[in-house]
This record gives structure tokens, sequence and C-alpha cells, in this order.
């Protein structure tokens, strides 16, 4: 990319960090600035605690994520693909797809497990509350989107791979998988932020990681520490969708204009 | 005369070609211009044999009949070229052909049994071009046999070599310019050796000098390997530089006008395209067009009011 457009992005970055200079300067006195928080960050970077906040934020997606992917892409393709099948489970899943995250949260408190795993040195707790509401801000997105690229492939593709000699299922191996990849694609960096919103309003009421670590900044009254979190979620949120778009587009050489 | 009628004389009418074309392409005798009994190519058996074939659509409620009640046999190895307007129902009829699509009435046999499902020995080359953009040339063109786990490099190889696409197996589609993604897609045909190629307006998105060599090139390969060849087009000079046999249809409900026998010598070369007996073949055909898309033109005038 040119240098032109890398100073547009700058520029784009530097004007928040401006805007947010002058509110602090004239906003209320619990609004910290930029400096303040640039040192609690600073302080926080030799911190354990910040770095495991990290550590079990970025986990806890990855899995959640991956659970999403892995069950929302096949699920569906075979809804898109599948006229039967996809009445027989789309609607219940439309039913459940508005239903907030938050309102998951007393559900999946009183229902779901926690659950300890100890690894040798490092043990660690598995809320599967978090898991799950996290997993549900990936999976929606994820599986509409597979939905819709299996029925925006054009008929003609299946009509020329059956006229080709392919079975049904070498049609779906085939044209309709390929077909809908570049849908599932987006369907994944569009689930891959949600995931990071739902993480951290889960984590806000249920503990662990950085929504948690800011939740309790706010509570023991450590405004800049919230900031902190704030820049951290939103850091990894953006590091882990362009992951993602990077991933796609090498697995995509065929999309018109794709570049890696 | 009555419908019944006029189809036992079609059939008789086709047998007696049958016979006779087998003579005329041994003797190397054709008269240009002599439409009517003689072929200008050797036909064997019926291949393909449309028996009163009607399809309806009926999406919402509306009623569309886009073929009715049509009869035609293609010979084994003929080259038979479909023209008609826009919408009189070419690519319906190829598309039962294909089994895409179950008539609604009347059948569809293939050598004699009825068409169930789109089958490789019937091969399709879209209206627009329908590679699949997510495979390179190279796998696009074995896609065939490869669902047979079949594969014969060599001849892929030679179709690649043959069509001047040598270089190009690792590139996608959109990468080639629209006269390669035609050849492309030929190729994919030809690799799995079809013994009926269904044809929808293959060439109406090239430019004309493009579209001249694919003619040519087309013509080649058929003459090379026989085969049935079914070529819609609303080209009148490609339907008749191409055709043993011009059908030409009418505005919706689609039905057959009339047919046109092509007596010109094969191998034919675009120097065809000026000759006399050319002109008189063009003439007749646009003459039997022309009312028909006015007709078809009206039609759609009158659809888009109603709307
Ligand atoms: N799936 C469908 N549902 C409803 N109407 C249809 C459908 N497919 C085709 N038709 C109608 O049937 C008629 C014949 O369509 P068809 O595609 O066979 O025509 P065509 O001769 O191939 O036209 P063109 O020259 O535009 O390709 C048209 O009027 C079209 O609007
Ligand atoms: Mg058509």
């Amino acid at each position: 990319m040119d240098g032109a457009r890398w100073a547009k992005r700058g520029v784009s970055i530097a004007s928040i960090v401006v805007v947010w200079f002058v509110a602090a300067s004239i906003g209320p006195s619990t609004l910290p600035g930029p400096v303040a928080v640039a040192s609690a960050f600073v302080g926080y970077l030799g911190e354990p605690v910040y770095w495991n906040a990290v550590v079990l934020s970025s986990l806890r997606v990855l899995g959640s994520f991956t659970l999403a992917a892995v069950i929302g892409i096949p699920l569906g393709l075979l809804i898109g693909w599948n006229v039967v099948f996809g009445d027989f489970t789309f609607p219940a899943l439309e039913l459940l797809r508005p239903v907030p995250p938050i309102a998951w949260i007393p559900f999946g408190i009183l229902v779901l497990p926690s659950v300890a795993i100890s690894l040798g040195v490092i043990g660690f707790e598995v809320s599967a509350t978090v898991i799950f509401i996290t997993f549900l801000g990936a999976f929606f997105p994820i599986l509409l989107n597979a939905i819709e690229g299996v029925r925006g492939i054009d008929e003609e593709y299946s009509r020329a791979a059956h006229s080709l000699g392919a079975a049904d299922w070498q049609t779906f191996r085939h044209v309709i998988y390929p077909g809908a990849l570049p849908s599932v694609h987006t369907g994944m960096v569009v689930g891959m932020g949600l995931a990071w919103v739902n993480l951290v309003a889960a984590e806000m009421i249920s503990g662990g990681g950085l929504g948690f670590m800011t939740w309790s900044a706010y509570t023991g009254g450590s405004y800049p520490v919230i900031f902190v979190g704030m820049i951290t979620i939103g850091i990894l949120g953006y590091v882990s969708s362009t992951i993602v778009r990077y991933i796609g587009a090498s697995q995509l050489p065929w999309m018109e204009g794709s570049t890696v | 005369m009555s419908k019944q009628e006029s189809d036992a004389d079609d059939r008789a009418e086709n047998r007696n070609q049958d016979t006779n074309g087998y003579e005329d392409i041994q003797n190397g005798h054709r008269e240009s211009g002599s439409a009517g009994s003689e072929r200008a190519r050797a036909t064997g058996e019926a291949l393909v044999e449309i028996n009163e074939l009607t399809k309806t659509y009926d999406p919402d409620g509306a009623h569309v009949v886009a073929v009715e009640d049509l009869d035609l046999d293609i010979g084994d190895n003929e080259f038979v070229t479909v023209l008609g307007p826009s919408g009189c129902g070419k690519s319906t009829v190829m598309e039962c052909i294909a089994g895409y699509l179950e008539p609604t009435e009347g059948e569809v046999l293939i050598n004699g049994d009825p068409v169930a499902g789109p089958d490789p020995s019937r091969g399709v080359v879209f209206q627009s071009n329908r590679l699949f953009p997510w495979k390179t040339i190279g796998q696009n063109a074995r896609f065939g046999p490869q669902m047979r786990n079949d594969v014969d490099d060599e001849r892929i190889q030679q179709l690649l070599d043959d069509t001047g696409l040598t270089g190009f197996e690792d590139s996608y589609p959109h990468e080639l310019s629209g006269g390669m993604q035609q050849r492309a897609e030929l190729v994919r045909l030809l690799a799995n050796d079809p013994e009926v190629m269904l044809m929808d307006e293959p060439f109406s998105g090239l430019d004309a000098m493009t579209k001249e060599l694919m003619q040519e090139m087309l013509l080649d390969i058929w003459e090379e390997e026989d085969r049935t060849v079914l070529f819609i087009t609303h080209d009148v000079a490609e339907a008749i530089f191409l055709a043993d046999r011009v059908v030409v249809m009418t505005a919706r409900p689609g039905q057959i006008k009339d047919v046109i026998d092509v007596d010109i010598d094969r191998p034919r070369d675009s120097s065809v395209l000026t000759s006399e007996a050319f002109n008189e073949y063009q003439e007749r055909a646009s003459d039997l067009i022309h009312d028909e898309a006015e007709r078809a033109m009206e039609q759609k005038q009158q659809e888009t009011q109603e709307a």
C-alpha cells in the first residue's frame, strides 16, 4: 500500500486523540485525558494481571469463534442447499437470533457450568456462559452469510456441474462450498467483531478477562484503567478481524480484485 | 392439415432425408440454393426426438406458455441451429433436452429413451459464460473426467493446445478475455466427450472478429469428431453459416415456423459468407424472422404496459 494511504489512516487515528484531548480538558474531571491514560497503560504493560486478562479474553474469543465457524458454516451451507433441511432448522434459529446477548446471561449463569481445567502449571476456569455468549455473537453472522452465500450462487453453475457428470455431493463440494465461500468469509469478518462485543458484555457480568478488568476499574474508581481496557479491546478486535480478512483473501485467489 | 397429419408428414420426410442424405455426401453432390429434401450432411437416425413439447411457467399465478406443441427431430451428427426472436422459448427447449426442466406436456427422447435429468452425454454451453470462477482454467477443463476419476491429461492438454489456451492452465476465468473464456468452456465440454452438444447463444457476447474465429473453430471441432449439435442463436448469419438445418421459431408461445435446409459445401470458412447462396438463405431466414421479431416486440410492450 502506498504511503499516502497510510498517512490518511494515521490522520484518522490522530484525530480521535485530538478530540479526546480537547474533551478531557474542558469536560468533567471523571474523564481522564490521553496523557493520564497513556501513563496508566505503560504501567499496566508490566502487570501480569493485564496480560492474564488479555490472554484469557483472546483465548475465549478464539475458542468461541472457532466453534461458531465449525458449527455455523456447515449448518448454513446445508440450510441454503437443502430446502427440507432448511425448513426443519431455520425457523427455530431465527427465533433465537433476535435475543440480545445480555439477555442470555442469567440463563447462562443459572444453567451453564463453569469447568475448571488444569494443564500442569497453569490452571484456569472455563466459563461456559462467556463462551456461549461469545459464540452467539460469531455464530449468527456466519450462519446467515453461509445461507445467503449458497442462495446467491447462480443455479446455472449447479446445472453445469450436473451436466458434466457431477453427483449431488460432488456438486456440493465443487460448486456450493466454493461458491459460498466469499459470503462465508464476510460472515466471519463480521462475526469476529461481534464475538468481541459479546465477550466484553458477558465478561463484565460473568467475570474474568478484559471486560471484567474494565468493569472493576470503574467500580474501584481507577478511571484511566477503564480506558486502558477499552483501547486494548479495540486493538484486539481490530487485529483479529484483520487476521480473518487476510486469511480469507488468501483462500479466495479467484475473486476479482482480490489482493493479498 | 390437421396436427396429426402434419406430424406424420414430418416424420416421413425425415426418414426420406435420412436415406437420401447419405448418398449426398458420398457423391459429394450438392446443389446450393436448392432447399428442400436434400441434406447438407449425412445424418443417421434421429438422436434427439422432441414430441409435442409444451412447457408452461407458472410464477405466482401468472401463466406463461413458453413453448407449445413443438416437434423436432435431430439426426445423429447433425448440426441444427435454432433461430428465434427474444423470449420465444429457445432456452426452454434446450433446457428440456438438457434435463433441467421437465416438459409440461409431450416428451424428449434421446436414442428412444425419455430424458431423465442432466447427463454428461448431453453437454451444455450456457448463454452467459459458466466456467466455475473458483477453479483455474486447467481445473475447469478436467472437471467432467475428474468427477468420474478418469482424467486423461494428454487429451485435456491437446484440447487446450488446439484452442490456444496453453499457458493459461493456472489462470482464473476472470483473468481471461471473453473469447478465451468461451474457448475454455468449449474445452471443458469436449473433455467430457458428449454425444450431443447443446449451445445456448454461446458467442453472443463476443465481438464480431472473435465470433467468426469461434464459429470456424467450432465447425473444425465438429467435423473432426462427429457430434450432434443444437446451437441457439438470434444471429441470422451465424445460424446459416453453421447449420445443416436452421429451425426458425415463432414468437411466444414458441413453435416451429419453418425449417431451412442449408446446402452449402463443407468444410466452410468465412468465404462462404459472401457467396450468393448464402445471401439467398440469409434473405429467406431474415424474412421469416422479421414478422416474429415484430410480434415478440409487441408482446413485450403489452406485458410491460399491463405490469
Ligand atoms: N423460470 C421462469 N419463470 C417464468 N417465466 C419464464 C421462466 N423462464 C422463462 N420464462 C419466460 O418464458 C419465455 C421463454 O423464455 P426462454 O428463456 O426460453 O426464451 P429465449 O428464446 O431463450 O429468450 P432469449 O432470446 O431472451 O434468451 C420468456 O417469455 C420468459 O420470460
Ligand atoms: Mg435464451
